[in-house]
């Protein structure tokens, strides 16, 4: 099975998250997607991060990141400062269906790849660019980082315990987001080209598509004038409604009373009678009113107990609990397992790396499934593949490139970043803990011969 | 009909809430004629605060309002013996049916996948909910809270020493009726090109955990696991209190920076010391540093720092209101907050297009539909005469 996207060719020229992410899932389900970098400039993911934290060797083809965000692609390196990888880039993009940047408008004129200039080689091209803040407009030029444009979107404002400033996700979360709305739309841009023959050119604002899943407190202001506060985990409509603590190191539950019901099976699981019987408490008004009391009685219950046993018991009774995962609990998560969720990966010998599982995605297609697994390129392992193969240069044309450094396959000005040991990064509290037997347990997990 | 991407295409929507409606309104927002089936009581998010002016009345949920753009209603209860009948006349040259019920609701009412695949071949049925359609965990309940604790999002958000946090509002919900709406096109892109249908099935959870950097990647390549981090005060990339909100601050990439060109910009001279201007030394004396910091940012203003930084090419960032993202002058400049006529409540300012198409534009046609606003429109052109539609509406079927 080929996936939905066979057939379609995309030129990425992504970096970090916001594209690539968007573009994995693209090559997830079928499409050709080609991964452009090049030697010169060394992509931060491919030097953090890395396998065993070791940065001797080829480390830049070790990368934690890299590999998350690249699987299913091709990769190609061209010096685009020079006129022959420019030369090389407007070949391709002759016979290529998408073009997927992340760079600034300012860069991306200066490499003579605006939509105008795309079409001329290709009328019916697709150009997406993914910007901090839009492509045009006064801020187009302004670079972004995730944090920035989850803060300018509107969310991070509202995100943040109640008595305190706002609190930033650790994760690049709008990056995300941005990627997720690229799918949509450049799905949307391929239909609109089956029906008309037409390409086009998408401008994605990583702080629109922020904005655009935060409606409730946005409409609240331009609607209603006001300005929605920092709650931390309530709900205006639910209590309890909170993360508790639980038996361990830092170990907690997530529990949502969203009707009486639920209040009386979250009474007996606790086996607290008394707590049922309380009129006070009776109704969705009452627990709201006594939110801060019922919140300090439940985290004085829920301590006792494991978490994973608590939700499961919560979850009997019909009561929304979620045990608050990490890392482990998700990779040997029994239910993501039987849905086949993490994809073990086999890399590319010279890493040196055994096979691991990743992230899939968040859909099944029942007739055009995912294709199966193919780890991140080496840098410029698809080089003479695609020179050769799709532009038909010649083994001297090709060894011309590579000589002048318009093509390569290692970083000119290699530098790996070493992390400290894991003793210390647990000791200054970047991590909760490290386990000695990941290794085996990640094996047997997901049936990996040694 | 309209000019949009999805012009022609046509969407039987059974979605409610949030995940599945965000999907379905970014189809009808890009063109798709989407058909919102609503049980007689309607969708429970016309229920969804805030309100219009705190008014609580059914046609005045803000978020319903956004939700529920270029869509048309019609009222089906589907547990009644011609409900389902409807649905299938309905079905007929349907091209998707959009539906977010707890797994096996479907099926409960004979209509699950095969039997309306049998009966239209061409069709894309599409589901989003909590945790899948399959699995162990398939039927365990949920809200956004509990889907960020079991998303993998929870544990490494908020405060070292405090409970975890989720983000504001529903983020989970979003997140997965994006997801919803990309696999629902990939599939209609399928059947553009084959005419084979298929079944599309988007976990909400999974939307979370497919979104996480370096979270189980750190286990697997050093068996470390990731947690909230303390709350280092002299990293200069924390975001920093200034006078009138905040900032976060960038001075630069890592290594590269260099320090002397922080203290001219930041114009704070007290900097300048020997205890501050290599990275070892800084994270010797981060608390001093910090001090320092703090006190430097507390006499910034917000918009001014953020203006010289992108002079120079750092990339800072401002933390913004509700009301200061709907005035930030990019975001005008973009057109992106569009005046939206609704017949009984005037004139509201909506969030617009999330991205822009140069081709195929995003549009509202008409705002979100009242309950059953096209009960006698859709029904009238499968042939139901207005005698009908009365049986219908009297015997509690539409």
């Amino acid at each position: 099975m080929a996936g939905p996207l066979e057939g379609i060719r995309i030129v990425e020229m992504g970096q970090l998250i916001a594209i690539p992410s968007a573009m994995k899932w693209l090559a997830d389900m079928g499409a050709q997607v080609i991964r452009l970098e090049s030697v010169q400039r060394l992509e931060s993911y491919r030097t953090d991060s890395l396998y065993h934290n070791d940065v001797d060797g080829e480390f830049w083809n070790r990368g934690a990141n890299f590999y998350e965000q690249n699987r299913n692609k091709l990769g190609l390196t061209l010096d685009l400062t020079r006129d022959a990888g420019r030369a090389t880039l407007r070949d391709l993009i002759a016979i290529t269906d998408v073009f997927a940047e992340n760079f600034t408008p300012r860069v991306i004129r200066n490499f003579g790849l605006e939509y105008e200039n795309l079409r001329q080689i290709r009328p019916d091209i697709i150009m997406v660019s993914s910007t901090g803040y839009g492509f045009q407009g006064p801020w187009a030029n302004f670079g972004a980082t995730g944090p920035a444009t989850e803060g300018a979107g509107g969310l991070a404002y509202l995100t943040g315990y109640k008595d305190g400033g706002p609190v930033m996700s650790e994760i690049p979360y709008t990056d995300y987001t941005a990627g997720e709305h690229t799918v949509t739309a450049v799905m949307l841009a391929l239909m609109h080209r089956l029906n008309t023959g037409r390409g086009q050119f998408i401008d994605i604002s990583q702080t629109q598509t922020c904005s655009a899943t935060i409606p409730e407190a946005l409409l609240d202001w331009t609607v209603n004038g006001r300005v929605q506060e920092r709650v931390g985990n309530e709900d205006p409509a639910m209590s309890p409604h909170g993360c508790y603590p639980c038996a361990g190191d830092d170990r907690w539950i997530a529990i949502a009373v969203d009707c009486d019901d639920a209040w009386q099976s979250l009474c007996r699981v606790m086996r607290r009678p008394d707590w049922a019987a309380d009129a006070r408490y009776a109704d969705a008004l009452g627990r709201i009113r006594y939110r801060a009391e019922l919140d300090k009685m439940l985290a004085f219950e829920t301590r006792a107990h494991d978490n994973h046993e608590l939700m499961a018991r919560l979850q009997a009774a019909g009561v929304a609990a979620g045990a608050v995962m990490d890392s482990a609990d998700l990779l040997f998560n029994e239910h993501l397992k039987e849905r086949r969720f993490y994809e073990v990966v086999e890399h590319h010998p010279d890493t040196g790396m055994p096979p691991l599982p990743y992230a899939g995605r968040p859909w099944k297609l029942s007739g055009t499934p995912a294709i199966p697994p193919r780890p991140a390129p080496l840098m410029g392992e698809h080089n003479r593949e695609l020179l050769a193969n799709l532009l038909g240069r010649t083994d001297d044309e090709i060894a011309a490139l590579e000589a002048a450094q318009i093509i390569g396959s290692a970083p000119l000005a290699p530098r790996g970043v070493r992390r400290p040991s894991l003793d210390e990064q647990v000791r200054q509290g970047r991590m909760q803990r490290y386990d000695t037997d990941y290794a085996q347990r990640v094996r047997q997990a997901f049936n990996i011969a040694e | 009909m309209s000019s949009g991407a999805l012009a022609g295409v046509k969407i039987i929507d059974l979605t409610h809430h949030i995940a599945g409606p965000y999907a379905t309104k970014l189809l009808a927002d890009f063109g798709a004629d989407v058909l919102k089936i609503e049980r007689p009581s309607g969708d429970p998010a016309r229920r969804l605060p805030p309100f219009y002016h705190d008014q609580p009345d059914s046609g005045k949920s803000l978020p319903f309002l956004y939700l529920n753009t270029n869509k048309r209603s019609v009222t089906l209860n589907l547990k009644s013996e011609t409900g389902p009948a409807i649905l299938f006349e309905l079905l007929a040259d349907a091209d998707a049916l959009v539906e977010n019920f707890a797994p096996g609701v479907m099926a409960s009412l004979g209509l699950d996948d095969a039997t309306l695949r049998a009966h239209n071949p061409r069709l894309v049925m599409a589901s989003v909910s909590n945790f899948g359609q399959t699995g162990p965990w398939r039927d365990y309940r949920a809200t956004d809270l509990v889907e960020y604790a079991l998303g993998g999002l929870m544990y490494i958000f908020g405060a070292y020493d405090r409970e975890p946090l989720k983000h504001a509002l529903h983020q989970a919900q979003f997140k997965a009726g994006t997801n919803l709406a990309s696999a629902t096109l990939m599939a209609l892109y399928h059947q553009r090109l084959t005419g084979a249908g298929q079944r599309v099935d988007v976990s909400i959870q999974e939307s979370l955990a497919s979104a996480l950097r370096d979270v189980t990647n750190n286990y697997t390549y050093t068996g470390a696991v990731r947690r909230r981090q303390p709350n280092h005060t002299g990293d200069l990339t924390r975001l920093r209190a200034v006078s009138d909100g905040y900032v976060l601050p960038n001075p630069g990439i890592g290594a590269s920076l260099n320090w002397q060109t922080l203290v001219d910009f930041l114009e704070a001279p007290e900097l300048d010391d020997p205890r501050f201007d290599n990275a070892s030394a800084r994270l010797e004396n981060a608390a001093a540093l910090g001090a320092i910091l703090d006190d430097i940012f507390a006499a910034k203003r917000k918009q001014e720092i953020f203006q010289a930084a992108h002079e120079k090419r750092f990339i800072y960032g401002v933390i913004d209101s509700p009301q200061e993202t709907v005035d930030n002058p990019q975001i005008q400049a973009r057109g992106y907050y569009v005046p939206v006529e609704h017949p009984d409540l005037g004139e509201i300012t909506f969030p617009g297009a999330p991205f822009l198409m140069s081709d195929s534009p995003w549009e509202v046609r008409a705002a979100a539909p009242r309950l059953g606003e096209h009960n006698a429109a859709v029904l009238g052109e499968q042939g139901y005469s207005a005698q009908d539609l009365a049986y219908l509406r009297a015997s509690e079927v539409i």
